[in-house]
């Protein structure tokens, strides 16, 4: 396997792909590059594979644009360059803001500095230990260490406060590093003012601090995770201010590149698990119930901790799916029947056992649950089914798998692939959604006419405003979204709650109940009033598993009673298309509103409110937020 | 243990690799001034590379003196004789 080659190979393998660099095949020298590199390469591979990504980085279109500025109190130039590269993993063209060495202060108070002229997107505050000033003498009261503390957390606040009132951008923040040298010894964690136990607290308290729109980098964590001992490498501190080893370099700019992607919406939604040496040793077809290895013995008991874990996943949202060539009854009697299943039949969303190919499986699974292949993780021992995967559909997450069933946990965990900076009641009922959509169809084909099956759906929608209460999921659902998503536009939790501040923007959010449950918040639009009185519709996303349910039809006619009583004349929606929300394409047409232009695919739609507004059929029921009230539909 | 010349071989291809170039011959006067890539920030590229391929660990000073190839090479070898 490529990554458990050791450096002077890679160096070898670099080799290559600088051939195919100058040959001009840019994406093939990019895919190589990706797949070589690990976070745990050393820093002289890192700044290689940085300099090599830096000859083909113009030429790689499909690559987002992003603006990152890193705010640092040691020096970050070739950490920055190397994040570039880890960015770029994400789906990221990243242009970079470097701050002067150790100016962060400076930088953000001062409203002309540059930092604003280059309109980030995301700020890096980068401190670590050496910049929270909590020492105090050897025996300080309780009282004392808790001021102290506080005023360090506040420092970095007030800091994130003064960035937000000039930016929009999201912040991201360090936190302490643990130092290696401990003037106490072990006893330094046990007292209130042990140096050890201030930072500690220091770190909870300022986790505790974070408000929306911040977002915390565990570089304490990383430390212990590449070992504190070597993290912490004196020389390169005195010699070139540099805060932690230079080894070290490829583990934080992958975590930071991979926490800018969660807030960007590059995080993946769906685990699909093959079965057989996966969750459970052997083969279920020749080994039979009893013949399988899983709850007993070393190999037993990891599978039923891999499961557990897999467990959890599905527990914060994660939708599972299963991926196995086996026949279903077979595959599904371990579930029923054996008693050391952690995971359970209602635990997976789509069941796939079959001798079908696994890449048209997994595009099966992913066009049942409407979501996009690049959104999906997938685990299978079995190398040749991975590579086939991999083949086939390149957008599809494949993990490396090793042979040792106690290294899975680390496996699936180490490629940071379900990263997240928030985490909402959606996420724990995520899968019921999804299982409640399955039913549906299921109920939906004992109706020949569509129309009855939408009325016997009771469907009841609750409309709102953006609240503080929604917004963590509006910002997920704004962020996440690609398909039915009209514009792709991204904001941050800070710049969506500034909505609701602005006399001429509003901001909606949907949530649909019907008789098989809850489908939760399942939709925001974000409505921009002109001088011109015409109300832009700014953003509109709606999740995909309520499609062709009337859902559209209603929400714009809310759209529309909006706008009459905003005394506005016309509506105007707009379409930006991108590789992934083909879907909505001819949305308003279908709403009957006219097209007015189109520049390079995108294109401009109007509904003019002096005639009579269309009348769309939906069989939905209104209920205002808080108010129940019945109609709401002409 | 290496000879003098087998440490300034080893050497020439870590230069090489560092600054990507496949010309560079290395001699006791070299300078930064040699290499036109040869930054402050290379430079650091250039230590860790080095202390990899020696499995040394130069200390903070060291790191910042090594201003010339027959410096390095010396220092190399008075630690390959240790």
């Amino acid at each position: 396997m490529l990554n458990d080659m050791d450096a002077s190979l890679k160096r070898e393998a670099l080799k290559d792909i600088k051939q195919k660099i100058k040959a001009g095949k840019w994406r093939e020298s990019f895919d190589s590059l990706a797949e070589l590199s690990s976070p745990d390469d050393d820093f002289v591979l890192q700044t290689k594979y940085a300099s090599l990504f830096k000859d083909m980085a113009e030429h790689l279109p499909e690559l987002k644009k992003i603006r990152v500025a890193v705010l640092g109190s040691s020096t970050v130039t070739h950490f920055n360059d190397v994040l570039k590269f880890w960015l770029a993993r994400e789906g990221f063209a990243a242009s970079i803001y470097e701050a002067e060495y150790s100016t962060i202060h400076q930088t953000i108070i001062d409203p002309h500095s540059q930092l604003y002229e280059f309109k980030p997107d995301v700020v890096f505050v980068f401190t670590h230990y050496r910049d929270i000033k909590c020492e105090l003498p050897a025996g300080s009261g309780p009282a004392v260490v808790e001021q102290t503390i506080a005023a360090a957390v506040n420092e970095c606040v007030s800091l994130w406060k003064a960035l937000r009132q000039k930016s929009n951008c999201h912040i991201i923040q360090s936190n302490a590093d643990l130092p290696y040298h401990r003037v106490f010894g072990n006893y330094e964690t046990t007292p209130v003012w042990g140096p050890t136990h201030i930072l500690r607290q220091f770190n909870l308290n300022l986790a505790k601090a974070l408000e929306p729109g911040v977002s915390l980098l565990d570089l304490d964590f990383l430390a212990s995770v590449y070992g504190r001992r070597k993290w912490h490498d004196s020389r390169f501190w005195y010699h070139s201010k540099h805060a932690f080893a230079l080894d070290a370099t490829g583990l934080v700019a992958h975590q930071l590149a991979k926490t800018i992607g969660a807030i960007k919406g590059t995080a993946k939604k769906c685990l699909v698990l093959d079965l057989d040496n996966t969750l459970w040793g052997g083969v279920i077809a020749d080994d039979g119930l009893e013949g399988i290895i899983l709850g007993h013995g070393p190999a037993g008991e990891a599978f039923v901790d891999f499961q557990r874990y897999v467990l959890k996943l599905k527990e914060r949202g994660i939708i599972l799916a299963v991926c196995s060539k086996n026949e279903e009854d077979i595959a599904k009697e371990v579930f029923l029947k054996h008693p050391d299943m952690v995971l359970k039949l209602e635990d997976i969303v789509v069941f796939k056992a079959n001798w079908k190919d696994k890449a048209g499986n997994i595009r099966d699974i992913a066009e049942s649950l409407n979501i996009g292949l690049d959104s999906i993780v997938f685990v299978d021992d079995n190398p040749a089914e991975r590579e086939l995967v991999k083949t086939v559909l390149p957008m599809v997450n494949v993990v490396r798998m090793p042979e040792d069933p106690s290294d899975y946990i680390e496996a699936l965990c180490s490629g940071s692939h379900f990263e997240t900076v928030l985490f909402s009641d959606e996420d724990t009922i995520r899968s019921t959604y999804y299982r409640s959509n399955i039913e549906r169809a299921g109920f939906q084909s004992q109706f020949s006419d569509i129309a009855d099956y939408l009325r016997s759906l009771d469907m009841e929608m609750i409309v709102g405003e953006f609240d503080e209460f929604h917004l963590p999921r509006i910002a997920q659902l704004i962020n996440k979204s690609n398909q039915f998503h009209l514009t792709t536009t991204r904001y941050t939790e800070s710049e969506i709650s500034a909505i609701r501040q602005d006399k001429l923007r509003t901001g909606l959010y949907f949530k649909l109940k019907d008789r098989f449950g809850d489908n939760g918040l399942i939709s925001a639009v974000i409505l921009q009033q002109q001088p011109d009185a015409s109300m832009v519709i700014d953003t509109w996303v709606m999740s995909c598993r309520v499609l062709s349910r009337g859902v559209e039809e209603f929400i714009c006619s809310e759209i529309i009673s909006l706008a009459h009583r905003q005394k506005c004349r016309k509506v105007i929606g707009k379409y930006i298309p991108t590789a992934k929300n083909k879907l909505v394409v001819d949305l308003y047409g279908r709403l009957h509103f006219h097209r007015t232009q189109e520049t390079q695919g995108t294109t401009l739609w109007e509904l003019s409110l002096k005639d009579d507004s269309p009348c769309y059929s939906s069989f939905i029921k209104k209920i205002n937020a808080g108010i129940k009230t019945t109609g709401g539909l002409k | 243990m290496d000879t003098k010349l087998g440490i300034k071989t080893r050497l020439n291809r870590v230069f090489r690799e560092v600054f990507d170039d496949d010309s560079i011959e290395i001699f006791d006067e070299m300078t930064a001034k040699d290499i036109p890539e040869w930054d402050s920030l290379m430079h650091i590229i250039l230590v860790v590379a080095v202390e990899k391929e020696f499995i040394v660990r130069l200390n903070a000073a060291q790191v910042g003196q090594l201003k010339n190839v027959g410096e390095m090479l010396d220092l190399l070898e008075k630690h390959n004789n240790r």
